[in-house]
């Protein structure tokens, strides 16, 4: 080593800059996926995070189109696809095949023996039922690694049940709502009630569980040689997130209820209404708490309330004080008291703030942008959209967005010539008998 | 053929988990993390088999060690460290000394994934950073969980928790009743999907390593993880310029579907696909909804007023129903409905035992335990459980002899000079007050 180091912000970013991904080799360049869900934005997501990190993800609709292309607000369609897909669509080629005649099914299982990945969110046992299961597909090629999403999953008393999978309802079966919102009494009484996220929270956590599961078969396909079957229900996935609900009940027989934003654990953990905004603020460990009285210059209150249980039991009072504090204050010059109390060292503790952001906001903060976070793609097919960019900075295989989108069998030609030989002729011969 | 659901039974057997191979047998994960987003992202590589060390500066340790509901401890441990800390090997090491600092490197040369989450730059300055440690460990894959990001405005100087990331990245903005106070989502949802993420790129990263001999850097910041997870909110308005709102218990794209009081408490109902909404309509007694120009397709029903109004009839059937009947009539019609469960209906519920899901087993400094189990089930490598959380240092022997082959004396002598470490008496910290030492 010679010469001085470079800052630490410095090196970091020249070396995990996603401006510099399109120089670096993608990590799941080897592999091959097929996605065939339907109306399930879980399946969607799982092959999107693995599309993003280099793998071949063909995406099997039927001849009208995937009906999650229709999953949008208020109807809107942009060239004919919502907007939904078209954040998930990334990276994914696209083609046509009707699983619902014998020829489609056979074509299907033809494309399976080339796979390493297969995605589906079919009732469970519909596509055992269809000879194109997992149980039929791994006899011809061992090492597939079969995913498969649903609601209650693919075992268990439950899982025969017809009831298809969708975020709300899996939302509500994780336990989460009920844990989130105000409490009754606190509000009128529409809105005082379990409260959902207003984004697809569980489809999203059961998809990052379906990559996760998948990238742990294929490591241990290294090994044995052999796939496997992944049976993901995404709402056990966000169950998974659910804190210590579960222990509560064991060791207490204790049911964790809403508490708005308040936090059942802990205070300050919460959201304080400021001059303009909301602000979350943070400073609940004794010391951090001290840190925060410093600040609002309100030393009396770390003095009578000292521990975490007393400032539990207290949290109502003790919010109403925090917010005739931040009453003068908008929420960006609470952060830069925060700040300033942190960076000149001007105390003990740690204290965290955010201003509450509408999306918009987020937009607005060039920190996001700088980050590559946001990425306003050139499509060829779509033109520009504002997307979500893949959330990890790496340093040797970054992932990336590579195009947005495909019209529905777009890539029909390509693929079944690449995997199957099949010609223009064939194709519309088999577009005629309606297989594609 | 043998039906579908005896052969899925087999092949997912929970009596047979522990007789099957872990699919990250022989993979070693050395966490030095904090709080849930740093020790999820080592728990779930731990619930797939690798074997996770979890460094801890004594004696307080893991923040996390205090964190439990109410303030109330069991057993001397907070509730709120055991569901991010299973199966790990516990040590406790002060990395402020330098005799520390050699314990930590020699531990990260003989492991295949790092996992910290102190603010960006810290480790580094430390001499225990990514700059060192791939140097001396070249196939080394480095997992930096933070709250910013390791670079950019907001990466230096800034505290961040959970909240701090559902707060910036827009999810409380569109969460919760417009005109109504913001609200924190009921769990720590920012820490544990960012703990998926990262622990999913570094499997990617173990994917590459196998082909190439080479580790990497992955810097991952909750926020940009929940920023990810907002689905069509950034498009929508790169598009139209719209700010997405808060929309309260409706899905706006996906419609009807939301969640709706019942008669016996809250059930969610969807039924987005015209089949669906036409099962609905045939349960609620109003086949003719289903044909009424303003319901009849999925376009015309994401119209707001439209979706409103439809709403509002679900919800004045679904008042005078029972949860179950309204799950009946879904199985019946061929739509979408379930109940919004508490802890208790997921504690008690067979169908989640049968799975695995909840899972029960007998730890041996805390007794009978009931957690969540490993979410996904993978048939051939089937994810598990093997023990409790366990006070700062518990392993400290075991790592420090069975793995890098110190002496008794070096031990005794790394004890007196604090280099290592265990647990402080105090709660959160301690062991239960019924143990005594071996």
């Amino acid at each position: 080593m010679s010469g001085p180091e470079s800052p630490w912000p410095e090196y970091a970013r020249a070396l995990t800059d996603p401006a510099r991904a399109p120089e670096k080799p993608e990590a799941l360049g080897d592999l091959r996926v097929l996605d065939c869900s339907q109306g399930n934005f879980a399946a969607l997501f799982c092959s999107s995070i693995l599309a993003e990190f280099g793998a071949e993800v063909i995406r099997v609709e039927p001849p009208e189109g995937d009906v999650a292309r229709l999953f949008s607000p208020r109807g809107v369609l942009h060239r004919g696809t919502g907007l939904a897909y078209l954040v998930e669509a990334r990276n994914k080629r696209h083609i046509t095949l009707n699983l619902d005649i014998a020829q489609g099914r056979s074509l299907f299982a033809r494309l399976a023996r080339h796979m390493d990945v297969i995605i589906e969110s079919a009732r469970p046992g519909q596509m055992d039922a269809r000879g194109i299961g997992y149980r039929q597909l791994s006899e011809e090629n061992p090492g597939l690694i079969y995913a498969a999403f649903s609601a209650r999953g693919q075992f268990g008393p439950r899982a025969s049940t017809p009831i298809p999978d969708y975020d709300t309802t899996d939302q509500a079966l994780s336990g989460v709502p009920y844990t989130t919102g105000e409490p009754e009494g606190e509000g009128p009484p529409e809105s005082s009630v379990p409260t959902k996220q207003g984004n697809w929270v569980a489809w999203y956590v059961g998809g990052g569980w379906g990559a996760f599961a998948v990238m742990a078969a294929v490591v241990w396909r290294w090994a044995s040689g052999r796939g496997q079957f992944i049976d993901c229900a995404p709402p056990e996935g966000e169950m998974r997130f659910s804190d210590y609900d579960v222990h509560w009940y064991h060791t207490q027989r204790r049911v964790r209820e809403r508490v708005g934003a308040l936090n059942v654990c802990v205070f300050p953990y919460t959201l304080i209404k400021a001059k303009d905004s909301y602000s979350f603020i943070a400073g609940f460990s004794d010391i951090n708490w001290a840190g925060l009285t410093n600040i609002i210059g309100r030393r009396d209150l770390a003095e009578r309330y000292p521990t975490t249980k007393m400032r539990i039991q207290n949290a109502k009072a003790l919010h109403a004080e925090l917010e005739t504090w931040a009453a003068d204050f908008t929420s960006q010059e609470i952060l830069e008291k925060v700040q300033d109390y942190l960076v000149n060292k001007r105390g003990p503790g740690t204290v965290a703030t955010a201003r509450l952001n509408r999306p918009a906001d987020t937009l607005a903060e060039p920190h996001w942008w700088e980050r590559g976070v946001f990425q306003k793609v050139e499509d060829p097919d779509y033109g520009e959209l504002l997307l979500q960019a893949p959330p990890w900075k790496m340093s040797h295989t970054p992932p990336r967005i590579k195009w947005a989108c495909r019209p529905v069998g777009a890539d029909n030609e390509a693929v079944y010539l690449k995997y199957l030989g099949l010609g223009r002729e064939r194709l519309r011969a088999l577009r005629a008998e309606e297989v594609l | 053929m043998e039906s579908y659901f005896d052969w899925t039974s087999k092949l997912f057997d929970r009596s047979l988990v522990f007789d099957k191979p872990e699919a990250l047998r022989g993979i070693r994960v050395l966490e030095l993390t904090t709080l849930v987003l740093g020790p999820t992202t080592a728990d779930f590589l731990g619930e797939v088999g690798a074997e996770v060390i979890k460094v801890e500066l004594p004696p307080g340790g893991d923040t996390m060690r205090y964190v439990t509901p109410e303030a109330t401890f069991w057993k001397n441990a907070a509730l709120g460290f055991f569901p991010e800390n299973h199966s790990k090997h516990h040590i406790g090491i002060d990395l402020h000394t330098e005799a520390g600092k050699d314990l930590f490197r020699q531990l990260a040369v003989r492991s295949d994934i790092l996992v910290e989450n102190f603010r960006a730059g810290t480790l580094d300055r430390w001499g225990i950073g990514y700059r060192r440690l791939s140097q001396a460990n070249p196939r080394l894959i480095y997992v930096a969980d933070s709250g910013f990001g390791q670079w950019g405005p907001f990466s230096q100087g800034r505290a961040s928790y959970d909240a701090v990331a559902q707060t910036v990245s827009g999810m409380i903005g569109i969460t919760g009743f417009p005109g109504r106070p913001p609200i924190l989502c009921g769990i720590f949802i920012g820490d544990w999907f960012g703990g998926l993420m990262a622990a999913t790129a570094a499997l990617v990263a173990l994917h590459h390593r196998t082909k190439t001999g080479e580790g990497q850097f992955i810097d991952l910041a909750q926020s940009e993880g929940l920023i990810r997870s907002l689905d069509w909110t950034w498009i929508r308005h790169g598009l139209t310029g719209e700010d997405r709102e808060a929309a309260g218990n409706h899905d706006e794209a996906l419609v009807p579907a939301g969640l709706f009081a019942c008669r016996d408490g809250f059930a969610a109902v969807a039924a987005p696909r015209d089949a669906e909404f036409q099962g609905l309509c045939t349960a609620m007694g109003e086949p003719g909804l289903a044909t009424n120009p303003h319901f009849a397709t999925l376009q015309a029903r994401q119209q707001p007023a439209h979706a409103r109004a439809l709403s509002e009839r679900i919800g004045r059937w679904t008042a005078s129903m029972a949860c179950a009947e309204i799950e009946a009539l879904a199985e019946e019609h061929g739509f979408a409905a379930a109940p919004v469960v508490n802890a208790e209906d997921r504690y008690t519920d067979e169908h989640l035992r049968a799975r695995g899901t909840v899972w029960k087993y007998e730890d041996p400094l805390y007794g009978p335990m009931v957690e969540h189990g490993p979410a996904p089930k993978l048939s051939a490598t089937p994810g598990r459980i093997r023990w409790s959380a366990k006070p700062i240092g518990w392993h400290n022997t075991e790592i420090l002899v069975r793995l890098l082959g110190l002496s008794p004396a070096r031990i005794r002598d790394l004890e007196a000079q604090k280099v290592i470490g265990r647990w402080a008496e105090r709660p959160g910290a301690k062991p239960p007050d019924d143990w005594s030492p071996p």
